[in-house]
Parts: C-alpha cells; structure tokens; sequence
C-alpha cells in the first residue's frame, strides 16, 4: 500500500474482519460502557451490537462478578498494563453455549480473555478492550488429563494388602500438613492405634479392621499400617477432642464385628499438630508416647497428647 | 538449524546495556506493584546472564530455597524476537501479599490462584513492555499459563528436547520491606533472538 493513511474501502473490510473474526472483541469506556461489541458476541450471546452499544457490561451481563472484573480492568486504565484471565481462575466471562453443542462434552464455552489498554488521540487510557478466546477444547483435554494423574496418584499410594494408603504417601501427607500447621494452625491430629491384639486373631479380622476403618474415613482423613502393630490416622483440620470421639466410633465398630476382642486391645494414642512439632517424627513420637500411656492406664484405653506436658 | 547458529556470546558493554534496559523495564514494573499494593517495593539489581539448559534448572532451584513455589509463565514475541518470562512465586509470600492486595485473610486455592494471576499480569507485563518500549519492539504477549503449585519444575523443563544450548537469561529478584514476599522473574530469549537482539543493542551503544 503506498498511502499508508486508511480510506474508506479499508474501513470497509477491517469492520468485515472484526466483524467475522472467531474470537470475541468488546470495547468498553471508564464507566464499562459497551462501545463495541463484534460478530462473535453478537452470534454466542444473542444479543446485536446496536442493543449493546452504550449499555453497561454489568446491567447487560449482571451475572459478570462486578468486584472480580474491576479488579482486572483497573489496572488496565491506570496502569496502562495488559492483564489476562484464564479458565482455570474463572471458566468463562461470558456465559455462552459450547460451540459443539451436540458432540461437545462441556456445556458452556470455556474462556481465555486478554484486556488491553486503547491509546486515544491525546495518548490518554480512555478505553479498554477485553478479547475472549474460547478454549474449551483445551480445558477439557486438560481437565481429563489431571483427572487421569490424580487417578494414577491415587492407585500410587495405596497399599494394595491392606486397602490403606502406603505408608510412604501417608508420611509424605502428613509431613505436608504439619508444614501447613507452622504456617496456619490448623488443627490436624494423629492417632495410632495398637493392633497387637487384632493380630493374634486371625487374618479375616484384621480386614475386617482395616475395612471398619476405611468406611469410617472422610475425604480428606488418611489411615496407614504404621508397622504390623500399629495403625496411624491423620485428620486434617480435627482437633484432638473430635478425633476421640472418632476412635470411639470406630472401636464400638470392630468390638461389634469381632466380640471376641475386647475394647482393651485397641488401646489408642491421639496428638493434635503443634508447632513445636518441628518433625514428622515429632508428631509421631507424641501419638505413640500418648499410646503407651493408654494401655498403661488402661481406664478409658484412649490417651490424648497435651502440650503442655513438653 | 540450531547448528548453523553460532553459540550466543555477550560482550561486557551489552551485558551492561541489557542491566541497563532492564533497571528501567522493572522499575516500572515495581512502581506498578508498589501502586497496587501500596507499599514500598525494594528495587533489586538484575543479573544478565548467558545460561547453559543445566544453569538454568540450578537457577530455578536456587530460587525456590526448598520452599515450595508456584509458577506462571508467558511467552512473547515481537519483531522475531521471542522468549519466555518465567515468574517464581514462593508459596510463603501469600499470607503477607493476601493481606497487602486485601484479599481475605484466609485463602481458597482460588484466592491464591487469583492473586498469583494479577501480580504476574504485572509484573511480567510491566517488564516486556518497558524493554520493549526502549527497544522499540512491540511485544505480543500469550497467554499465562499456570506450571503448577507445589511442583516439581524437571518436568518442564524437559532436557531431552535440546532444543538450545545456551542463551540471554535476566533474573530479578523482588522483594518487599518489612513483609514477607519474594518472587522471582526470569526472562529467558531464545537463542536466535539473542542475536538479534545484540544488533538493537549494539545499535543503541553506537
């Protein structure tokens, strides 16, 4: 082009390229004021650029998080930075169909979205525009894929004899949450249990232990075979008061199951995370010190860890 | 094709002008932060440096301090000079930043993860755009992509693909006063970049 100064005619066609380009452009003022809204939007929303124009984003869209959506586009106007949203913050802006919508897996659009600063004339931030990409395909391939890791993870750290986790992914955890303890106490508690005389019975009891005690978890709880004779729970975010009425429950379970054990041979010890615990071993060491003086009182058989005892 | 490029070089007077450009580049970029965040951004010193692929895992190592990180990185291109910025976020840093960007004092993983996205917008933005700006490059940027939290960097850095050998790495390393929040960028050119970008350089040293 030797005139490098835009006529008439190239208007003409740049307007066709916004207008038919598959990614989504939408021009909004200081005051969120639609003044541009392309063919895309227009398609996926249903609504044309002449009802758009002039209309305000969050009065048009009010199911746009107003807070959330400013708080990426202030720095834009001020800053003059670009900033960027990604499905995995938010999956879409805007709300729309999937473009597959009969072969497609997900029903909504997943969204990438760039927002960039507009210079006008007097080189002022009076504009912005916001660009959505749909990546739904890539989100889902994403999404299946972390799904498959995690099911992967999952098959990792379980010990296949007990249906427990292995003890080292159980460590591996519990190492994690005492961590997260220093940062922010939660309460997180440990409990070992003494099997010595679950062992003596036969092989189908212990199973039937083990499954009691898998049943009994939550989500989030793990439950490991510390050594033959030991069984370790960690609960996150239990303090030690709950995780008693848990061992409770679970010790009426067996002794229900298995009559011929008596409460006595379940003597447990619980320790609830603190952050003089600088080891995992630390924390172990409490629970086990808190087992030994259950069956030496052997009252209740359930032992508690107190800190200030250190 | 990567044989026919002879290895990347760097003269003194061009590592000081990329610490120059750099110095600029990213006091913009602390000036952003400090505005958001309202606090005072202590300005770092850059380090220019020619990285091996071996360097620049003890690089990403040494800045995670055994602690655990988050990552974020973004590539860009402009002018067929093209890289990666590479932002380095110490899992540590969230409980004071949360309470600088006025976040809720207990943070979701989404609460982290949006706050992982607004200070990398900025500061690796920030960044490309005031190199760009003395280079008179117009950098586009791609979109962030989140390498993980708590993860484990061999992984992405894949050695197998060689696909360069050596090449411009930038580190920065902020900090801020009296809190605790560091992270690290890192802006990485590829290698037949670098010696374009020696040609801006030297142009500007002329």
């Amino acid at each position: 082009m030797p005139n490098s100064n835009i006529d008439m005619g190239d208007i003409h066609w740049l307007m066709d390229i916004l207008q038919n380009i598959d990614t989504g452009l939408v021009v909004l003022d200081k005051d969120y004021n639609i003044q541009l809204w392309n063919g895309f939007m227009d398609s996926h929303s249903g609504i044309s650029p002449q009802l758009a124009k002039g209309r305000n984003l969050f009065k048009l869209f009010p199911d746009i998080p107003e807070q959330w959506f400013r708080q990426k586009a202030e720095p834009v106007f001020q800053l003059r930075t670009r900033t960027f949203t990604i499905w995995e913050q938010r999956p879409h802006l805007f709300h729309f169909k999937n473009y597959r919508p009969i072969t497609g897996r997900a029903t909504s659009m997943y969204q990438n979205t760039a927002i960039i600063p507009l210079e006008s004339i007097d080189r002022s931030i009076n504009h912005i525009c916001v660009i959505i990409y749909d990546v739904t395909d890539a989100a889902l391939a994403q999404q299946e894929l972390h799904h498959q890791q995690q099911e992967i993870a999952k098959l990792t750290c379980v010990d296949h004899h007990t249906g427990l986790m292995a003890l080292s992914a159980w460590q591996h955890q519990s190492a994690r949450e005492l961590a997260q303890c220093h940062r922010a106490p939660t309460p997180s508690t440990i409990a070992i249990m003494d099997l010595t005389g679950v062992n003596q019975l036969d092989d189908a009891s212990l199973a039937c232990v083990f499954g009691i005690v898998s049943r009994a978890l939550r989500h989030t709880d793990m439950a490991t075979l510390l050594d033959p004779n030991h069984l370790a729970v960690m609960l996150p975010a239990s303090a030690d008061s709950d995780v008693r009425f848990f061992i409770e429950r679970i010790r009426k379970s067996i002794s229900r199951k298995i009559p011929t054990l008596s409460q006595q041979h379940l003597a447990t010890g619980i320790a609830q995370a603190n952050p003089d615990f600088s080891h995992l071993n630390d924390w172990l060491q409490a629970a086990q010190h808190a087992m030994q003086q259950a069956r030496q009182q052997q009252a209740e058989w359930i032992s508690v860890h107190s800190s200030a005892a250190e | 094709m990567t044989t026919q490029i002879p290895l990347v070089t760097l003269s003194d007077d061009q590592r000081d002008c990329y610490q120059e450009l750099t110095n600029v580049a990213m006091g913009q970029a602390a000036d952003r932060l400090a505005r958001l965040l309202d606090h005072y951004v202590v300005l770092p010193i850059p380090r220019v440096n020619l990285i091996e692929i071996s360097d620049l895992r003890m690089a990403i190592e040494g800045a995670r301090d055994g602690d655990a990180i988050s990552a974020v990185c973004q590539g860009f291109i402009g002018n067929g000079i093209a890289g990666e910025a590479l932002l380095l976020f110490n899992d540590t840093s969230y409980t004071d930043l949360a309470r600088l960007a006025q976040y809720p004092a207990k943070l979701t993983h989404q609460d982290q993860l949006e706050m992982l996205m607004d200070i990398s917008s900025l500061l690796i933005g920030a960044c490309i755009q005031g190199i760009g700006e003395q280079l008179e490059i117009h950098f586009n940027q791609g979109h962030p992509v989140i390498l993980g939290q708590h993860c484990d960097l061999k992984d992405i850095l894949n050695v197998s693909h060689q696909k360069w050998r050596r090449t411009l790495a930038i580190e920065i390393h902020y900090t801020m006063e009296a809190v605790n929040v560091n992270c690290d960028l890192l802006l990485l050119f590829t290698e037949d970049s670098v010696q374009r970008l020696n040609k801006k350089i030297d142009y500007l040293l002329d």
